[in-house]
């Protein structure tokens, strides 16, 4: 073979090959585009293996400013705690249809994310389902208590500010009437709303807690309305759970002379002077919780709580309008608080069903 | 504890009732027109989106509630301009089309929202206008004259949409376009820029739909707002068969419907809630299934006018 040959084909070769390698790096760059449109920014390929990578999905959004949120914002707080480099997390959101919520589940599984949080009472029956092909990964789910060996449930004892502050709304409405914008009939809202009911009994027990749903977790337009119907049938203390909720504290903020009670976070922003007090969640320990069983080879299996006694759930006043509250009111309040935390007081669940 | 009258009640049922069917008319007698026209726009729910967007963004940026209605029309109108290129001139499968539309819109809000807000807040809407004297008439006063100017514009679209359709040339053009391309199109009538003409103003009215859920309505946004009103506005369009005063019978009973649901509910009367909540959708279904005996449609409804193939 002469050299001018050799040369010829070893040219056609490189070109060949530069043409592969052109090919392979769209192909490369499609996918990752792919993959960056569906799990959204923040997702790096070749992390170091000490690094704890979570995954959190969601029906809503990470700017719902209730439910979700309340997780990011957690996520988000351990992450600077422990620094960028040893945790890395991504969301989903808008996963409220089961079936696009499996799918994701099982491609973050396969991705190798050490933990995926599934973020609502609706992703028990996925989880349980998908979690046996992925013994190495924890899921997590709430509320709920179910669990599995890599399954954990966390279940915010929602209840337990819903006393507070149906205590502070019984003692504070005017007509007698206070009224609940529920969500649907199941998992964190009924505990809230049982709670809420007690401490309205508890603060005066001629007061008549109204409840109503809205058949729907994100209808902020319906929740609004329906806050609507609340105060003209003489409401004067709305509360509710859940994302939709917001759209009822901002109707009420429409009217004077009514006020707000919200849980989740604290929504005192949308309605600055009609938000007398918020339950808050605090995820960080949950987090965390999670993070250290599963340091110690502890993938599931455990029902998390949060509390008021362990600090993570919180009860905030509104500081703009703790004036319009009188003492004896928050000095019962406080009380009652610290009957919670001693365990003293024990606020009930429903029977059946209170998951 | 303060109680209230059974007038009380019914007052709040009705009035309830006629702020709710407000982004129905507004959005099916829109859809109404694009249909009559012979092009059935699936993407309603979406255009409302991105109205409800529009109007909430404009609103919370320049203050005006005023320049958001404006926003969303425009925005609206935008979109169907979209759609009647898309199923018009480029002559597309139309329900494919539609929900593209929708889905495409559904994304565009969600990442308009996160990159130009980020946070749920409020923003400023229209507060009710008692209309003079007629607002003090005992029980028709609050029923039908303490809203806000958007619901009392909604309700005075229908008869003006019905004189459009039935008593202008204009309208006749779109019937005849809806019904019979070809001999229209033989009678020197633009069959193309009629449904444009037709499916730009279905767009600016979903448009309009979406601005009053945001400043007519919740005064302020979030994901997904619309949760489904917009395809609850096309069934009522076939629930109408097309004209304004089936429209405006069909968004009444809905909303309706769902003004006593909720006052069942609040009323603490003792029916088992999810019965309550799926009430106006059951309701509708047995009206429709009951009342629409010979089901009359645009007989062009959906087919992409050619003129070779005529």
């Amino acid at each position: 073979m002469s050299s001018s040959t050799a040369a010829a084909v070893d040219a056609q070769i490189r070109q060949e090959v530069s043409t592969v390698r052109k090919n392979r790096i769209v192909l490369v760059a499609f996918l990752a585009l792919a993959t960056l449109m569906v799990f959204g920014a923040g997702y790096g390929y070749g992390a170091p293996a000490k690094k704890i990578r979570i995954a959190m999905l969601m029906a809503s959004t990470i700017d719902d400013m209730a439910w979700s949120q309340s997780m990011y914002e957690g996520l988000k707080a351990v992450q600077k705690e422990m620094g960028a480099d040893k945790l890395e997390f991504v969301t989903s959101e808008r996963m409220g249809n089961p079936v696009d919520a499996g799918a994701a589940i099982r491609q973050y599984a396969d991705q190798g994310f050490d933990i995926i949080i599934a973020h609502g009472a609706q992703y028990q029956s996925v989880l349980m389902e998908l979690a046996p092909d992925f013994p190495k990964t924890t899921f997590a789910y709430g509320t709920g208590f179910t669990t599995a060996p890599n399954i954990f449930a966390y279940d915010p004892q929602a209840q337990e500010g819903a006393y507070l502050l149906g205590m502070v709304a019984a003692l504070m409405s005017k007509t007698g009437v206070v009224g609940i914008v529920g969500p649907v009939e199941s998992g964190d809202a009924i505990k809230y709303n049982y709670g809420f009911q007690q401490g309205v009994a508890a603060g005066n027990p001629n007061v008549k807690v109204r409840i109503a749903y809205t058949g729907s977790f994100g209808d902020i337009v319906g929740a609004g309305e329906l806050a609507k119907v609340h105060m003209d049938a003489k409401a004067d203390v709305l509360t509710g759970s859940s994302q939709q909720a917001v759209g009822a504290a901002r109707a009420v903020a429409e009217r004077s002379g009514v006020y707000w009670m919200s849980t989740d976070m604290d929504q005192a922003s949308l309605a600055p002077d009609h938000v007398l007090a918020a339950q808050v969640y605090h995820w960080e320990k949950v987090v965390k919780d999670m993070i250290n069983y599963r340091a110690q080879g502890i993938l599931g299996g455990k029902h998390l709580t949060l509390t008021f006694a362990d600090g993570t759930l919180e009860l905030r006043f509104n500081p703009k309008l703790t004036n319009k509250i009188p003492k004896a009111v928050l000095d019962r309040v406080e009380k009652a608080k610290q009957d919670i935390i001693s365990g003293k007081l024990k606020v009930e669940l429903p029977k059946a069903g209170g998951k | 504890m303060a109680t209230i009258s059974s007038q009380g009640i019914i007052v709040g049922i009705l009035a309830t009732g006629i702020r709710l069917a407000a982004p129905f008319l507004y959005a099916s007698l829109g859809e109404m027109f694009a249909q009559r026209s012979g092009v059935f726009n699936l993407g309603l729910e979406g255009i409302m989106m991105m109205g409800a967007f529009a109007g909430f963004m404009t609103s919370l940026g320049t203050g005006s509630p005023w320049l958001g209605v404006l926003a969303a029309i425009g925005v609206g109108a935008a979109l169907g301009l979209l759609m009647a290129f898309i199923s018009v001139t480029m002559q597309a499968e139309q329900g494919i089309s539609g929900i593209g539309l929708h889905m495409f819109c559904w994304g565009l809000s969600g990442l308009l929202f996160r990159v130009y807000l980020g946070f749920i807040t409020s923003c400023k809407g229209f507060g009710p206008w008692n209309i003079p004297v007629l607002s003090k008439i005992p029980f028709l006063g609050p029923v039908l004259f303490q809203h806000n100017w958007m619901v009392y514009f909604s309700l005075l679209l229908v008869p003006v949409s019905w004189f459009v359709l039935y008593r202008t040339t204009w309208g006749l053009k779109v019937r005849a376009v809806g019904t019979t391309p070809q001999a229209a199109d033989t009678l020197g009538v633009n069959v193309n820029a009629i449904r444009y003409q037709c499916v730009v103003l279905g767009g600016a009215m979903a448009g309009l739909a979406g601005a009053f859920l945001t400043v007519g309505q919740a005064n302020m946004y979030a994901d997904n707002i619309t949760a489904g009103r917009g395809f609850i506005a096309v069934a009522l369009v076939y629930f109408g068969r097309w004209s304004p005063v089936g429209i405006l019978l069909g968004s009444l009973l809905f909303s309706m419907m769902n003004a006593l649901q909720l006052w069942i509910q609040v009323l603490g009367i003792s029916f088992p809630y999810e019965f309550a909540v799926i009430l106006p959708y059951v309701m509708t279904i047995a009206a429709l299934a009951v009342a629409v005996r010979r089901v009359w449609a645009p007989t062009a409804l959906g087919k992409p006018f050619r003129r070779e193939a005529g």
